[in-house]
């Protein structure tokens, strides 16, 4: 068993895949389904009231919520907005990002060094707050519809994104074109064209699929962040309890939003938490093995040895 | 000059970013980008900076409270709980990052990798998880898994988060550059000379990687910086990022005085953590 790693990590992502395609179709309830609350007599002695939530059970595997939605249902359903809309950034960011730096990489352009300081000083402010303040007047009870919402949180995160991945592949390619082979190319009377998909596309291809993968991970991070701060994919309902604290809940069930909206759950009926973490952790997981996988796959033969 | 451009710039990126809430608003399904929203605001700050206004916000429909104030527990809370973390970051990423770069194993890197790859929600809830669990279990109280009241925060849970996920990063960067170092000429005579093994590495390795480290540096403390929200969110630590989150009603004055405390935060992290390594560098390269 060579590269274990890398075949854990395409079995795992193909499964959540499926998931995400078929979910609906082997999820046990409709996905408005309740169950109801009521109560059971048997003799004088035995009788009582249920209630939501219900444990784990036969009936319902993963346990129900405070309202009586089946947590596995629910998952099903949400599953294809968290994997896609992870895949679909992580692959535009990689798609912008990666041309716009390998083709400056390859012209003369040398790097501003004001950036960097700026870019120290930004440091302050993260990313997602940037992203939060974006949204936060969008995405809490919206008119916009759940597709629409989606596509522009997507949007918003490739934007936030790209020039991480335009940094990182324009110093790949301005260290790869200082190496004699593409300097001889270059001699031989190549354009920048030939030289970049003959010879810079193969030696970054591995780079930029690990990369890819790693890209994955940061923008589920990137939505299981803003869902702590109930900001869901596709939208958030809020609703103002009469002296109960307020509700959010996520219109799309995706899975960080179904952390974000049962993050309270942690000093009883754990299993609403519970569930959706392990899901968010299996799908990282996942996708942590398959660009290990590939980081093995390509990891370079010229290696040092240290001496002591 | 530089560096006056830099700071012009992201405070016009602190104006700006302010706004956002304001500005960018969704009517009748179309988004509406109102720049005379966002002149607006900035003309209002600025003018608030005559009268006084600057510092003051609101909290609830009648009490108006001094920022001046109000801010110095805050700021100095998270203060607290960043220098900490990242003294400990710093050490034991020193330390482990010399252990585990000559570890060939792939496993220790995969678990690592793995630990390094889990986003700070997920960390902070299963600590949580785990706290009350073992309290349900045993009946015994390991840590404080959120703060109830002003006076006592949270402090075991979300120091080890805050140290943890920067520390998992720089150990993953320390120990290819500790490697790389590891393998060049100069250990290798210094090897022949016969040095001891101890002494190369106080020598030789530590004082060759601090540079690394210290490139590395403001990437560390934005991650903490990121970090700083989540934890302060979820384990209700009274810190200079819950006053952007804390009320019902959006101030502008609020937000923008906040974001410039926390970029002050951010510089005075950087500078406590230069003079760490600083100090590091006495004593290792120079002692």
């Amino acid at each position: 068993m060579g590269n274990w790693r890398l075949w854990l990590g395409i079995i795992a992502c193909s499964f959540l895949i499926l998931i995400a395609i078929f979910g609906p179709f082997f999820a046990p309830y409709e996905k408005d389904y309740v169950e109801p609350t009521g109560y059971y007599y048997n003799s004088s002695d035995d009788f009582g009231f249920y209630t939501s939530p219900y444990p784990p059970s036969k009936k319902h595997l993963l346990g129900t919520d405070q309202w009586g939605y089946d947590i596995l249902t629910l998952l099903l359903y949400g599953a294809k907005y968290t994997l896609f809309v992870g895949i679909g950034v992580a692959f535009l960011r990689i798609l912008i990002g990666g041309s716009l730096g390998i083709w400056f990489g390859l012209s003369n352009k040398e790097k501003k060094k004001t950036k960097q300081s700026i870019f120290g000083l930004l440091g302050s402010i993260p990313a997602f707050l940037i992203v939060y303040f974006l949204l936060v007047g969008i995405t809490i009870n919206s008119s916009l519809s759940v597709m629409e919402l989606v596509l522009l949180q997507s949007f918003l995160m490739v934007i936030i994104g790209f020039p991480g991945v335009y940094a990182a592949t324009y110093s790949k390619t301005s260290e790869l074109r200082k190496e004699q082979f593409i300097i001889a190319t270059k001699a031989l009377g190549a354009g920048k064209l030939r030289i970049l998909w003959k010879h810079i596309l193969p030696h970054l291809r591995g780079t930029l699929l690990v990369m890819f993968v790693k890209e994955i991970i940061l923008v589920l991070t990137l939505i299981g962040q803003l869902g702590i701060f109930n900001l869901f994919l596709g939208g958030t309902i809020f609703r103002l309890g009469g002296g109960d604290p307020p509700v959010y809940i996520s219109i799309s069930r995706d899975w960080a939003g179904l952390i974000g909206q049962w993050r309270s759950f942690v000093y009883d009926s754990q299993w609403i938490l519970y569930f959706p973490l392990l899901a968010f952790i299996f799908l990282l997981f996942s996708f942590y093995m398959l660009s290990r996988g590939i980081e093995l796959k390509h990891k370079s033969t010229l290696q040092k040895f240290p001496h002591i | 000059m530089r560096t006056t451009l830099s700071i012009a710039g992201v405070a016009a990126f602190i104006f700006l970013l302010a706004t956002i809430p304001f500005s960018i608003t969704i009517t009748e399904g179309n988004l509406v980008i109102d720049f005379q929203v966002i002149l607006f605001y900035v003309k209002d700050y600025v003018a608030s900076i005559g009268n006084g206004e600057i510092f003051h916000y609101q909290v609830g429909k009648s009490g108006t409270y001094n920022l001046l104030a109000d801010l110095p527990p805050y700021f100095l809370t998270s203060l607290q709980y960043l220098t900490l973390s990242g003294f400990i970051t710093i050490c034991m990423s020193m330390l482990v990052s010399a252990w585990s770069s000559k570890s060939k194993r792939e496993w220790v890197k995969d678990i690592i990798g793995f630990l390094g790859t889990l986003p700070d929600f997920i960390l902070i809830l299963f600590l949580q998880l785990g706290v009350v669990f073992i309290y349900q279990s045993t009946g015994f109280k390991i840590a404080k898994v959120a703060s109830r009241s002003a006076d006592e925060n949270a402090f075991l849970l979300p120091l080890i988060t805050l140290t943890l996920i920067p520390t998992i990063y720089l150990i993953r960067t320390l120990s290819e550059r500790t490697y790389d170092v590891l393998a060049e000429d100069y250990i290798l005579s210094a090897k022949a000379k016969g040095l001891k093994k101890r002494h190369i590495y106080m020598h030789h390795v530590i004082r060759n990687v601090l540079p690394y480290l210290k490139a590395d540096l403001h990437k560390v403390i934005a991650i903490m910086m990121s970090n700083l929200f989540i934890v302060e969110y979820l384990f209700n630590v009274r810190g200079l990022t819950t006053l952007l989150f804390g009320g019902t009603m959006y101030q502008y004055n609020l937000v923008v005085n906040t974001l410039f405390s926390l970029v002050l935060l951010y510089l005075l992290i950087y500078w406590l953590l230069r003079l760490l390594i600083l100090i590091m560098e006495r004593v290792f390269a120079h002692g």
